[in-house]
């Protein structure tokens, strides 16, 4: 049993888009961060120094602000958002798998997929929740 | 007024990053094993932050080359996903260890650590494509079970390939700890996703390099994700390597296909080499049990990959006249 040659083509697209759009969000944060000299209340060689707050906290930058920051055209938020287009390319790669395996009725890989989901689920959600190092 | 220092900072990480992406992807390795020494070794950037960033790039790099190979069909989405399930274990463990050994001062331990997987990896990364097709070797209870057959078109010999995969626990090992090192130090680990594919599992070397790619994604995902919330995901650099990661992986697959069999990827092993060596010695500073010098270190490292890379270089070379004497 072959992995159907739709899916391969609509993994192939996926990837290419989310390249894209990703690397475009990055490219337009990074752009507007030199034009506003800043971003978010901080300098430029703030935000460039190891050593400063926003980089100690960006664990604060939480995605749930990325929608208002976008409208206030906060460099960050837009610098974050490619980012996490990028992280969450393979999710979305997985999920287009896990429906085709789902309609061929292999079982097996459904399961397999689904540890997949579960392991990189636990990644992104569960265990920044759960563990404070 | 744009700050000019910080404009041309970024545009210099750009700049290493395309020059990491080049050389990353001319020797098999991927932009990670060359942008962390590259950002550590050269820019000063704290390994902390050069880890994170590369595993961005690293996802990058790996979803712009594999969307080629998987419209070409010869990536086996099925065993990548099959095997992906030991990897993203394996960066989990990897990624909370990396926090651990930060939190605990032992920076390091990376750098060794670094530097030996680098080293270790050249041998068989070289090695890789010698050959076309495996040996074909009988089909085990697994290659029915998680059905490990497939083919593909190979444009070179103009024929379809048929391939059954074994040993699909073996290969599950493997790529857990391939999975370990890509958490903890912020790398694709491409040597040894070909080590659980090609050697273990007995695919052909296209399908793994393929697959590997397409696999090298998901990993790194896993890992990143735990780098942010630590904090190690630093914007200003991550932005600035994985645009220029990006532009040199492209730049240097294009120019793969003109020199893959050619002398100047040598030139390209010996600078890994000398990348590998000087971590290793960065590592051995650091740890405080012996000084190196900087700069007796860089010169060391630089005598030292030359002649092992000359070495590798004729023992490759004695060993492709035997081959052809023998035939």
């Amino acid at each position: 049993m072959q992995t159907s040659d739709k899916l391969t083509t609509l993994v192939s697209w996926i990837l290419k888009i989310a390249v894209f759009i990703s690397i475009g969000f990055v490219t337009v944060g990074s752009i507007l961060m030199f034009i506003f000299n800043g971003a978010d209340g901080y300098s430029i060689s703030q935000i460039e120094s190891y050593n400063s707050s926003i980089n100690l906290t960006s664990k604060a930058f939480s995605p749930v602000l990325i929608p208002s920051g976008l409208l206030a055209l906060n460099p960050i938020a837009f610098i974050s958002l490619g980012l996490w287009v990028l992280i969450f390319t393979p999710v979305t790669v997985l999920f287009s798998s896990l429906v085709d395996y789902i309609y061929m009725k292999n079982k097996l890989y459904v399961i397999l997929t689904f540890l997949v989901l579960f392991n990189l689920f636990t990644a992104i959600l569960i265990i920044p929740a759960f563990v404070k190092l | 007024m744009i700050d000019v220092g910080s404009l041309s900072d970024f545009l210099l990480i750009v700049f290493g990053g395309i020059i990491a992406g080049i050389i990353g992807s001319l020797t098999g390795l991927g932009g990670g094993s060359v942008l962390v020494p590259v950002l550590t070794l050269f820019y000063g950037v704290p390994i902390e932050y050069a880890t994170g960033a590369s595993l961005i790039s690293t996802i990058a790099t790996s979803a712009g080359s594999a969307s080629t190979y998987t419209k070409k069909g010869i990536a086996n989405i099925k065993i990548g996903v099959g095997l992906e399930v030991a990897t993203t274990l394996g960066a989990i463990v990897g990624a909370l260890t990396f926090a651990l050994v930060v939190h605990a001062n032992l920076q390091w331990i990376l750098f060794l650590l670094f530097g030996v997987v680098i080293l270790t990896s050249i041998i068989p990364t070289v090695k890789r494509g010698k050959y076309e097709f495996p040996e074909e070797k009988p089909a085990d209870f697994t290659s029915r079970l998680f059905q490990l057959s497939g083919k593909y078109h190979d444009e070179r010999s103009r024929k379809t390939v048929q391939y059954t995969g074994i040993r699909w626990w073996l290969g599950e090992i493997i790529m857990f700890f391939a999975g370990v090192l890509s958490g903890l130090l912020g790398i694709g680990s491409g040597a040894l996703k070909v080590l659980g594919m090609d050697w273990a599992m007995n695919l052909p070397m296209k399908v793994t390099t393929t697959t590997s790619n397409f696999m090298i994604g998901i990993t790194a995902a896993t890992g990143s994700s735990i780098y942010w919330y630590e904090g190690y995901i630093q914007f200003f650099l991550a932005g600035a390597t994985a645009i220029g990661v990006l532009i040199g992986s492209r730049i240097g697959s294009s120019i793969l296909l003109k020199v893959s069999n050619k002398e100047i990827r040598w030139i390209f092993f010996a600078i890994l080499t000398f990348l590998g060596i000087d971590m290793i010695f960065r590592g051995v500073t650091l740890s405080g049990f012996y000084y190196i010098n900087p700069l007796t270190g860089f010169t060391i490292a630089i005598a030292t990959a030359a002649v092992l890379i000359l070495l590798l270089y004729i023992k490759m070379k004695l060993e492709e006249r035997g081959n052809a004497n023998f035939r």
